[in-house]
């Protein structure tokens, strides 16, 4: 028996230092000298195929050394960030991260400074509205990496049918405009929206905050404080009410996934009676990212025979937020900051992936694939038909969410969005504001 | 002589397969005789018990320990950095007790887990009812589609029930509206209670066949004879039901129900996958809270009580089932 | 078993009724994920559903596996299912032995102790278990995330084997060995085919719970090439969702996690039928 036992765990031990065994198999190491094999984490899909070989191929070139970049997913991002950042033999060399994350990890010590890399990466050419989030007493961690800014995708037939004027020109006239769409429904239409914004849509809905001269919080003694109970938000979010009222039929619940579904025209699909199945129209205008217009047009099929959507002016346009001041309303630009790890122990070699990023031809190609460059110098890329414009006017005069170092911990508590849909589902304002203002400010000072 | 002495169940019906062996274990622990008294090493227990113990050790000793130590600092994102952690004693307990939102959540987690329970647990018990008294034909289909939801994914689950309950093209709405309800562009998941609603659900729908098969297979045990001697007694199904057939399987009962209630207080992937898709205010329930404080926020020493709280609850509600489940072991 | 089948037919034919109808709702969330990978995404943005996959075809397979990383993303998974199925037995055997087959000081404690090891919940755990596999260089191994879940899933394994266990007889064995088997040859000839159905039972759980996790390995396995299938499922759908979410190549997607679970239930199936147990106790 006793045999028995003791070649059990003979066996149990064995095979726990075979699997032992199977782990990755470490990289060789014919680099040359000073070579650093280097991680750069992107998130999502927004860096195409093409950006990432050119980084790669680049960084063999200038540094010897092998480039791996990795894509993470936004929902994960800030459980990975927060698990291996700290971590000196895990942590990712650069890494993408979130323009409203970035306060709270620069804040904690998470990013290497680079403060004098600064002037040489772009200095005032870059995004100051993202510089400012990546900045900490004055030193610089991280910087912008892209922008995206959101513009307004129209129906021109329907705004024509309802009588309305396209685009219109200011604030006000917007506002009226998307609510007589909605009560004339020239299509006739079952919960037509003039303007479909989804109740827990912040994101977008925080543009009616900033282009009446509110703002999410500010800095007072070097403490934050949330503002929404100040008299300019109030304003901002009663003109958001009020379209939510009349104007737009989206759940409450519903947040910034994927309006341009509810804008286009009906899908070619017959059901099972081979009859064609009801319109999907379902809404006049949108707010969305400029990206949104590859999801937007008619049905078609592309060369390998694929359903697609092919964009048609005649049906389709787009403009920028108007302000009341005869400039575009300040919307929020989305985008995305980069730095390096403050725990890598490849420093060199990230700063030169840096240089490559911020180099002028890169910052071009990003451009042509539609993202906003960091560097304004090479804004020219974006190109000139119709969505370059609308994006550059649009983050013409673009803001971001307040530099706290507790913004993450607001964005990820989830109150914003209880916030907004309590503003859609028609609370009383002023009670309402106070009560978040009250919530929000203490998270936005925690470390 | 050896067919004799070999096992003290009754031999199992082939037909069934798999759902059987699947299952009896379920009811067989709880028949277990003492353990006899034999001459053996009196160190060979302990050795057998080594190499889980040593598992157990390691991957859940050491972060318990972590979680009671972090549970009594300051440690948020800054710490995680690098930071030295603060001693607060039993402060983030105190906040606990004192916030009324975890009440809420406490609350509804309670709640939850009670309906799931239940609901799994009677419609569980029905179904294996139904599988002993329906033809082999009938009795394989139903298995067959119950095996099919086991077999599924809990990602792969959500998904396909989001997708059934979309607000716009889910086919739910859609035949609701066909049947003459108006449910077009209903949004299931707009309220908390239509989110829990589609949790509830979820969670059945996946339970129901482990309960089934574990139930059935202590429905097998059921002699004949007993139940023939009743009829002849003249009792009745209902009273057959309630003296004879659930005090049998009551060991089987006991074990899945208390199951049942340790996954349901702490349910987590639905609930985060379902908040994925649409987040109506005051959805959180235990699983979820803890996440978003510790990740979302950065606040580990909350998460950390919380998840201490949330094991103490659970110790409480089940404290009298757990010790009634091992006093018969022995 | 139960009378009622000899006294009341048309109750029975009620029944059966009722029986159907419980598995074409149990199966239907199957087949609509069936269904729906089948068809093109165009198709499904109707407000109006298909009910019927009529002019499907598997465009959505061919695209989702175009990648490559499914076959990556199974090779990882089954190694951890594999790994960890295997040892979770194996561990939760030896201690069933010893609290089935010895009395000894602890022993309630340890019965105890598996019982509440269950109730702690995973969500808060994950910064100590990751602060533990990166100090011993097991992160992104198959080996550290196999060890976690070795001890997730065996407390209720050792629970489930011990009743299996104590069904043998010790006295069994010993007559054997008497007949001239040695110990090794009385346990695998005896004992092993008696604790199959045991073995099997807590195999089909342990590999559920493995298959399916998640959230652990999202920290222990950070490395894109490491990633198990609920992850690639998951990231696949986030990706998804970030753009227009593509519900035909989503339910594609699940459709592949699935298939190995349901091949997995018709091998274990196909093995229990032979008649092990029987085989070797009557013959």
């Amino acid at each position: 028996m006793r045999g028995k036992i003791a070649g059990l765990v003979l066996v149990i031990a064995s095979a726990l230092v075979l699997t032992g065994c199977a782990q990755p198999q470490p990289t060789d190491n014919n680099t040359p000298e000073g070579a650093q094999d280097i991680t750069f984490w992107v998130i999502g899909g927004d860096t195409p195929q093409e950006l990432r070989d050119y980084l790669v191929e680049q960084y063999k070139s200038v540094n010897g050394g092998t480039l791996t970049i990795e894509e993470q997913t936004w929902g994960d991002i800030i459980t990975k960030l927060t698990a291996m950042l700290p971590d000196a033999n895990n942590t990712p060399d650069v890494t993408e991260i979130g323009n409203t994350q970035s306060p709270t990890f620069t804040n904690v010590g998470a990013f290497a400074d680079i403060s004098d890399m600064y002037a040489k990466l772009g200095g005032s050419n870059l995004l100051q509205s993202f510089v400012e989030v990546g900045k900490v007493d004055g030193k610089n961690y991280t910087l912008p990496y892209y922008f995206g800014s959101r513009y307004m995708f129209y129906r021109k037939d329907v705004w024509e049918a309802a009588g309305v004027k396209a685009p219109p020109a200011t604030l006000d006239e917007f506002n009226a405009a998307v609510v007589k769409i909605t009560d004339q429904n020239p299509k006739t239409i079952n919960d037509f929206s003039g303007f479909f914004i989804g109740g827990q849509d912040w994101r977008n809905g925080i543009s009616w905050i900033f282009a009446n001269g509110g703002d999410l919080a500010k800095q007072e003694d070097g403490q934050w404080v949330s503002t929404l109970s100040d008299p300019n938000t109030i304003k901002g979010l009663a003109q958001l009410q009020e379209i939510q009222a009349k104007a737009s039929m989206a759940p409450t619940t519903a947040r910034d996934q994927s309006p341009w579904l509810y804008i286009n025209d009906t899908d070619s699909a017959k059901d099972d009676a081979g009859t064609v199945t009801d319109t999907s129209l379902a809404a006049a205008t949108i707010m969305a990212p400029g990206w949104a217009h590859w999801s937007i047009g008619d049905l078609t099929k592309n060369d390998e025979g694929k359903d697609v959507r092919e964009w048609n002016d005649d049906t389709f346009g787009v403009f920028a937020l108007p302000g009341n001041d005869g400039k575009p309303a300040p919307v929020f630009a989305g985008g995305s900051n980069i730095g390096i790890s403050a725990k890598s122990t490849k420093q060199e070699g990230s700063r030169q992936l840096l240089e490559i990023i911020f180099s002028s031809e890169y910052q071009t190609m990003l451009g042509k694939n539609g993202l906003g460059p960091a560097n304004s110098t090479n804004m020219s890329a974006l190109g000139d038909d119709i969505f370059a414009k609308a994006l550059i006017e649009s983050a013409s005069n673009s803001k971001l969410t307040p530099a706290a170092p507790g913004w993450a911990a607001v964005e990820a508590s989830n109150k914003l969005e209880e916030f907004f849909q309590k503003v859609a589902d028609g609370a009383d304002l002023d009670s309402l504001t106070k009560e978040y203002d009250a919530i929000i400010t203490p998270m936005l000072n925690q470390k | 002589m050896m067919t004799e002495t070999t096992t003290n169940r009754p031999d199992t019906p082939q037909d069934s397969g798999l759902v059987d062996m699947v299952t009896q274990d379920i009811l067989y622990p709880l028949e277990v005789q003492a353990p006899k008294r034999r001459r053996r090493n009196p160190r060979a227990p302990y050795i057998l018990l080594l190499p889980a113990v040593i598992m157990l050790l390691i991957a859940i000793g050491y972060p318990l320990v972590w979680q009671i130590y972090t549970s009594m600092m300051r440690y948020g994102l800054a710490q995680q950095f690098g930071a030295p952690p603060e001693f607060v004693g039993l402060s983030n307990y105190l906040s606990i007790f004192t916030n009324p939102s975890t009440w809420g959540v406490v609350a509804r987690s309670l709640i939850f887990c009670a309906v799931n329970a239940i609901l799994t647990m009677i419609i569980g018990t029905a179904v294996a009812v139904l599988m002993n008294v329906v033809n082999k034909g009938v009795k394989l289909t139903l298995q067959i589609s119950l095996l099919l939801a086991w077999a599924m994914p809990v990602v792969a689950a959500v998904t396909v029930w989001i997708w059934l309950f979309d607000w716009r093209r889910g086919v739910i709405n859609h035949t609701l509206t066909a049947m003459g309800f108006n449910f077009t562009s209903f949004n299931w998941l707009g309220t908390s209670l239509g989110l829990y609603f589609v949790a509830t659900l979820i969670v059945v729908w996946m339970s129901v066949p482990f309960v089934a098969f574990s139930i059935y297979a202590g429905l097998t045990q059921v002699s004949p004879e007993i139940m023939e001697a009743a009829s002849l007694d003249g009792a009745s199904a209902s009273r057959k039901f309630t003296t004879i057939i659930v005090p049998m399987i009551r060991p089987v009962l006991m074990i899945v129900g208390l199951l049942q209630i340790i996954w349901d207080l702490r349910v987590f992937t639905q609930i985060r996958m379902l908040q994925d898709a649409q987040m109506p205010l005051n959805s959180d329930l235990l699983g979820t809270y803890i996440y978003r404080l510790g990740v979302g926020s950065g606040d580990f020493a909350m998460a950390s009580a919380l998840s201490i709280f949330v094991l103490l609850i659970t110790i409480v509600i089940s404290i009298a089932y757990v010790m009634r489940l091992v006093k018969e072991d022995s | 078993m139960i009378t009622i089948r000899q006294h009341f037919k048309p109750l029975r034919l009620v029944l059966s009724l009722v029986a159907i109808v419980i598995a074409l709702i149990w199966v239907f969330p199957v087949y609509w994920m069936l269904s729906s990978s089948l068809l093109p995404n165009v198709v499904l943005s109707s407000t109006t559903p298909r009910f019927f996959p009529w002019g499907g075809s598997f465009a959505n397979y061919a695209s989702v596996l175009s990648g490559g990383t499914f076959l990556r993303a199974l090779t990882i998974s089954l190694q951890v299912t594999l790994i960890a199925v295997f040892f979770a037995i194996l561990f939760a055997f030896l201690a069933a032995l010893a609290i089935s087959r010895f009395k000894f000081r602890g022993r309630k404690s340890f019965v105890l102790a598996i019982l509440f090891i269950q109730m702690l919940p995973a969500e808060g755990l994950f910064i100590a278990q990751y602060k533990m596999m990166s100090t011993t260089g097991l992160l992104n191994s198959v080996l550290g995330v196999s060890i976690l879940y070795i001890a997730a899933v065996v407390p209720f394994t050792i629970w489930m084997l011990r009743g299996f266990v104590a069904g043998v007889p010790a006295d069994l064995e010993e007559s054997a060995q008497v007949d001239g088997c040695s110990s090794a040859g009385a346990f695998f000839r005896i004992t092993l085919p008696l604790l199959a159905p045991g073995l099997v039972a807590s195999g089909v759980y342990a590999f559920l719970q493995a298959w399916n996790e998640f959230t652990i390995a999202l920290v222990i396995l950070p490395a894109e090439q490491m990633r198990t299938l609920p992850l690639w499922l998951r990231t696949f759908i986030q990706a998804s969702q970030a753009r227009e979410i593509d519900w035909g190549q989503v339910m594609a997607s699940s459709t592949l996690v699935a298939i190995p679970v349901i091949i997995f239930f018709l091998l274990v199936q196909g093995r229990l039928t032979s008649g092990l147990v029987a085989g070797a106790v009557k013959g």
